[in-house]
């Protein structure tokens, strides 16, 4: 009896307390700094080292570089850069890999489309996936440009 | 509306009874859709969440859309269903919970039929809503719909003893089954209310409403989680929202016998306060009542099936009749 009334207590409590209910499709959820979402890639500090693509276990990043137009520079740059987001897991290993942090994370994460073809996504898409973008990309300090 | 009873029936007051239901209807019908809303978003609040509310400005419209929908879904009735109970039940169902709406007194003089046994004739008809379930689930020719019957009838027929036997006391001290003069017998301040001398009675008689009415913690008929949906698993579109709609005209009912039989009606808590006019304290009151079935459903789980005819026949029972042998010692004590 003492319980079933301090039962009636906490749902009257909770009545009047301030509700969890966020207005997510009206207003966007804040994430996390460290939330991983749709990669940002910057092309220009691509190196094609090709990292990415090795580590990625799921095999959904395909890159083709082409020799630097700059006569001068040595290396290449990139030519295209693909992520297949029918099957990327966004287990942040290719983030974690890259050395010059040509690629991040965001804090998007709405890839509901109707066709399966727009889950492809190219280097331009993800070079304008350019918000919400992580700020620490190296937070285990380790030194630029990988141990020597 | 008295007085057409004593004249001849004529055409002329034939359609002013008309009129009358079909106001009547309208009401209940708001009141059913409202409700729903009101259910929906007392029991979101107490789980910390907010309730429909993109339906309409703050989701008002989320139970119109609600009944649109079922009314306008595909008609379906099983194959080897029996066509004709199959049709008849929901009917059967929401007559009786609408036919006793008539008897009850808004205020002094809002009833329709005075009826001199106006508790009586509630619970006359409202057996007949249990005759609709049973007959629901055995013309589903679904087993769990016959079983969600059963428990349901062999429910609802337990709950109605104590539910009887709790208001004998308050007939007693008032000396009458008509409900308006039951409610004239507790005028005066709010402890002359029938709540307070009848203290054992009413709080069997709530717990035996909240079974009758088939809602948690009692709604082991339906018990989603458990049955599949208990008698009306094969019911859709617009003979299951004759269902919902018996289910909530009864909890329009409940609510209304409960303010007349033991919260003193459309009396003022205390003489001073009759300015108001009686009809707006008699809706506070069931307005009260109604939050508080929401109130006890976003609350309590389900009791066991087996303790379920325990607590009706062995605690609700017991403590009904002491409440009878409690009332008239008490009258003879007070005499």
């Amino acid at each position: 009896m003492k319980g079933m009334l301090k039962g009636l207590g906490v749902t009257m409590k909770t009545l009047g307390s301030k509700k969890v209910t966020l207005a997510y499709p009206d207003v966007p959820i804040d994430m996390p700094d460290r939330f991983r979402g749709i990669q940002y890639f910057d092309p220009d500090k691509c190196i094609v080292c090709n990292q990415c693509v090795r580590i990625c276990p799921t095999e959904c990043i395909t890159l083709t570089g082409k020799a630097n137009p700059d006569p001068e520079k040595k290396g290449k740059v990139i030519d295209t850069y693909d992520i297949n987001f029918e099957i990327c897991i966004l287990c942040d290993l290719c983030t974690e890999v890259c050395p010059t942090e040509a690629v991040v994370m965001t804090n998007n994460f709405e890839l509901a489309s109707y066709s399966r073809d727009e889950l492809f996504k190219d280097k331009d898409w993800l070079f304008g996936n350019n918000t919400n973008v992580r700020e620490d990309n190296n937070n285990i300090g380790s030194p630029k440009g990988g141990a020597k | 509306m008295q007085h057409f009873w004593d004249q001849p029936l004529s055409w002329g007051t034939a359609a002013i009874f008309a009129a009358g239901a079909v106001g009547v209807l309208a009401f209940v019908l708001f009141f059913v859709t409202y409700a729903i809303y009101f259910e929906r978003k007392v029991i979101g609040w107490m789980q910390y969440r907010k309730g429909p509310n993109r339906t309409g400005p703050l989701g008002l419209l989320q139970s119109v859309a609600d009944v649109a929908k079922l009314l306008l879904k595909e008609d379906t009735i099983p194959k080897k269903a029996d066509k004709g109970l199959f049709v008849l039940a929901p009917v059967l169902a929401f007559v009786p919970s609408f036919a006793v709406l008539a008897m009850i007194p808004y205020s002094m003089n809002l009833q329709f039929a005075d009826l001199n046994v106006g508790f009586l004739y509630y619970i006359a008809l409202s057996g007949i809503t249990t005759i609709a379930i049973v007959v629901g689930g055995w013309a589903s020719n679904n087993k769990y719909a016959l079983l969600g019957g059963m428990r349901s009838a062999a429910q609802m027929i337990s709950y109605e003893v104590p539910l009887v036997i709790s208001v004998v006391g308050c007939v007693m001290l008032s000396g009458s089954l008509n409900l308006r003069e039951i409610v004239e017998s507790q005028a005066g301040y709010f402890w002359q209310w029938n709540f307070i001398p009848q203290i054992i009675g009413f709080a069997v008689f709530l717990v035996a409403a909240v079974s009758e009415l088939n809602r948690t913690p009692f709604d082991l008929p339906e018990a989603e989680s458990e049955l599949v949906a208990g008698y009306h698993v094969e019911y859709s579109g617009f003979r299951f929202a004759f269902f919902m709609l018996t289910e909530y005209v009864y909890v329009y009912a409940i609510a209304a016998l409960t303010t007349l039989l033991f919260l003193g009606g459309w009396n003022a808590p205390a003489p001073q306060l009759d300015f108001i006019p009686g009809i707006l304290w008699f809706f506070v009151k069931f307005a009260f009542i109604v939050f508080s079935l929401f109130w006890i459903r976003a609350t309590f789980p389900r009791l066991r099936v087996d303790q379920l005819m325990g607590l009706a026949w062995k605690v609700l029972l017991p403590l009904a009749i002491l409440n009878i042998f409690l009332t008239a010692i008490g009258i003879e004590l007070m005499r």
